[in-house]
């Protein structure tokens, strides 16, 4: 029998034939779609591409027309590209890996306007994108904003619940604490019994007072007795110490007590939200949420990084690729000295800012060395930037166990984009300026500013927002009057703990005219809220500072009649023992 | 409804092709590894190649093919399962996947997918068992049933058909 079938090489050949039809009239498109499916579950946001060409006998690739959508906006592109160019080694490919010697893109274009959304369900998102969304949006909720209080009308005091204040429940702990102790310092003076061995010292005294020097045994009885007197006044020392050290903390315990009536204060206006005049706290009000939103996007694309450009070179599990069966789990192998599994060169990358503007901005920029297994190598990706009145720069450093990502741009000359302001219907039409972003994330520390500096904004009102209370005129009116922002806000802190720091202009000139204008009201309502929680923990704080206080002069005056008479005891039988062992030779009295 | 009938089609053609039992039994193995791991993938247009190059029956893979892809579908937790041991829970193996994920043209293969790995693991493992069952009953088909069946009306409807001239060209040659 033969084993090959030789007539079948025609049709064999033929098959294969038909395979390189099918590459030369589809290769093209699968790529175009791949590519689109792969950037808008890895981005999580649409990308589109209007043509792409492979050309394998040159290593090129050419993408025209691409578009990606912002995840954050959804009608508003994070960039379009009208030509991308890349010079692709061959050898890689056969290793599933794509290396990009060179890349040009040419007409690359930021924050322009789109008609459809660009935004994508999460199911159509892959599962570290998701991740990444969830961590970004939850890192945003770690931030406390302070709402801008404008309180219509007169400020009352609002229904305050005495349980719930805090020096309440404090005060209550400390009495338990302050009888336990009691008792624990009584406990210990009965077990001393100082009482009966003073007793047995003075009859003791008495009977060496009819002795003789010859009565040894008395004498040995007398020896002892100092002995146990000794021992017993080192244990009233002791329990002495014991009683102080306890008399401290309840002290301390009492002064804390002043600590959360503070609190309570502050617990208590906030019931009744009076309007903070607070510099900090109004810039935090107006600009917080705005900064928070920057820092945010800039947490999300560094995470998106983080998770796909990761540290190490351990086997990495991604999602397998979309079919009618179960998809699977593709297991990434990097090896040192080896391709990484995608590799960008350099890339060099003609900017326009500002396209839809009258006067669009051109810049050109460098990326070098984006991979996604920066362990193999071995550097960090860098992006620089130059241009009129532009500077960006970057580097993602994945090449150690700890990532560093640094990224910081400023621009100036450019249309800001409009700020609501939260709690008011104005929104701040910023014109013209500077906006500067820088941010860093190492480990889990972050850092992070976002400045704006604009010197003519204007104040549009939303035309269908009701009048507002007084205070709420006011503040439109003092806003309206500043016509140039100097915005600065500030992260800090970790990923599980940021913190935010905002300042500007606008803080000082707002916060005087509030205080100027409400000031008084508000003190008087502070003074009644003061009143209120006065009454309602002060009794309680009394009695139980009275009961600590009551309980350390106790405990120290009983313990101070212990030691006096313990203390004339062993003088007495000091004096007795002398008398009697007086010209005895080699006797002494210990 | 018409898949059903390619079925019975293909069996029939495969039970009373020309080959011999153990030509259609290979050519069923060979199409159960198609049928069982994820089609578009390199390793089964190298099972396609060899499925047209070797002597083995046309229609016994085609058998196999249409047979084992339900069942790939149904097995593909199990083939997920046995490509993590493989590829994630046994890191003595690691070295190896290391090197084979950076040796040309083997990636290409997807052999870093689990449900990929394990479906081909689970159907080399069961290639030789395949054949020799696969063998033994068509044997025992022939020369119990078979001749009845080769004399029956549609069997000869089947053979008319204009698939079978195209299957002719792939028949085995003895």
């Amino acid at each position: 029998m033969k084993i090959f079938r030789w007539r079948a090489i025609g049709p064999l050949l033929l098959f294969l034939a038909g395979l390189g039809v099918l590459w030369w009239l589809f290769a093209d498109r699968i790529a175009r779609r791949t590519a689109e499916d792969v950037g808008t579950t890895v981005l999580g946001a649409r990308v589109d591409i209007d043509r792409l060409h492979i050309d394998l006998a040159k290593g090129a690739v050419e993408v025209r027309g691409l578009t990606v959508a912002s995840p954050f906006e959804p009608f508003k592109n994070l960039l379009q590209a009208d030509e991308l160019v890349a010079n692709v080694a061959i050898e890689p490919l056969l290793e599933k890996k794509v290396v990009i010697d060179r890349l040009a893109a040419n007409g690359l274009r930021f924050g322009t306007t789109r008609t459809t959304s660009g935004l994508v369900a999460p199911g159509d998102q892959a599962a570290a994108t998701r991740n990444v969304g969830a961590q970004v949006q939850a890192f945003g909720e770690r931030f406390h904003i302070p709402a801008l209080a404008l309180a219509g009308g007169a400020l009352e005091v609002g229904g305050l619940d005495v349980n719930r204040l805090e020096t309440v429940g404090a005060a209550r702990a400390l009495a338990g604490r302050a009888d336990s102790s009691r008792q624990a310092w009584l406990t210990q003076l009965t077990t001393l019994d100082p009482r009966a061995t003073v007793d047995s010292t003075m009859r003791l005294v008495e009977r060496l007072k009819t002795a003789r020097p010859t009565d040894l045994a008395l004498i040995n009885d007398a020896r002892r007795q100092l002995d146990a007197v000794t021992r017993l006044q080192q244990g009233v020392t002791g329990l002495e110490r014991s009683v102080r050290a306890g008399a401290d903390s309840l002290g301390a315990s009492v002064r804390a007590l002043d600590a959360a009536r503070q609190r309570d204060y502050a617990f208590a206006r906030s019931l009744v939200q009076l309007p903070s005049f607070d510099a900090p706290n109004l810039a935090a009000a107006l600009f917080g949420s705005a900064a928070i939103q920057r820092f945010q996007r800039a947490l999300y694309w560094a995470q998106l990084g983080r998770q796909y450009l990761p540290p190490g070179l351990r086997p990495r599990e991604t999602p397998g690729p979309r079919r009618a069966r179960r998809a699977g789990t593709d297991v990434q192998f990097p090896r040192e000295r080896a391709w990484p599994g995608f590799l960008l060169r350099e890339g060099e990358l003609s900017f326009t800012l500002a396209p839809e503007s009258e006067a669009p901005q051109q810049f050109a920029g460098r990326l070098e060395g984006l991979t996604s297994a920066p362990a193999i190598y071995g550097r960090p990706t860098t992006f620089t930037a130059a241009g009129p009145a532009v500077r960006v720069g970057a580097m993602v450093d994945h090449v150690g166990a700890e990532a560093r990502d640094t990224a910081a741009a400023e621009i100036g000359g450019v249309a800001l984009p409009a700020v609501l302001i939260p709690g008011l219907p104005l929104r701040l039409e910023a014109g013209r300026g500077t906006v500067g972003l820088s941010f860093a994330l190492e480990g889990d520390r972050v850092r992070g500013a976002w400045r704006v500096r604009a010197p003519a904004v204007a104040w549009a009102r939303d035309s269908t927002a009701p009048r507002g209370s007084d205070v709420q005129q006011l503040v439109e009116r003092v806003l309206s009057g500043i016509g140039d922002i100097d915005l600065e806000a500030r992260l800090g802190g970790s990923l599980a703990a940021p913190a935010l720091a905002v300042r500007s202009n606008l803080d000082d000139v707002l916060a005087a005219r509030l205080r100027a204008v409400l000031g008084e009201e508000v003190a008087v309502v502070e003074r009644a809220l003061r009143a209120r929680v006065d009454s309602a923990v002060g009794t309680q704080v009394g009695a139980v500072s009275a009961q600590v206080a009551g309980l350390t002069d106790e405990a120290t005056r009983r313990l101070g009649i212990e030691r006096t008479q313990l203390d004339q005891a062993r003088q007495a039988l000091e004096q007795q023992l002398r008398q009697l062992t007086r010209g005895l030779p080699g006797i002494r009295i210990p | 409804m018409l898949a059903l009938v390619k079925l019975v089609q293909s069996i029939v053609k495969a039970l009373h092709s020309d080959g011999t039992p153990g030509q259609v039994a290979l050519g069923l193995a060979l199409g159960s590894i198609v049928g069982l791991t994820p089609l578009m993938n390199l390793h089964n247009a190298v099972v396609l190649g060899l499925i047209i190059i070797l002597n083995v029956s046309f229609p016994g893979a085609m058998l196999g093919i249409a047979v084992f892809t339900p069942f790939g579908f149904l097995l593909d937790p199990l083939f997920d399962a046995a490509g993590r041991r493989l590829l994630v829970d046994t890191p003595a193996l690691t070295p190896l996947w290391t090197s084979l994920a950076n040796t040309p043209v083997v990636p290409l293969t997807n052999f870093n997918n689990t449900v990929v790995l394990g479906s081909v693991a689970v159907s080399l493992a069961l290639f030789v068992p395949l054949t020799l069952a696969a063998r033994w009953g068509v044997a025992r088909y022939r020369a119990t049933i078979g001749e009845r069946i080769r004399r029956s009306a549609w069997y000869r409807a089947v053979t008319a058909s204009k698939a079978y001239n195209v299957y002719r060209l792939f028949r085995p040659e003895t």
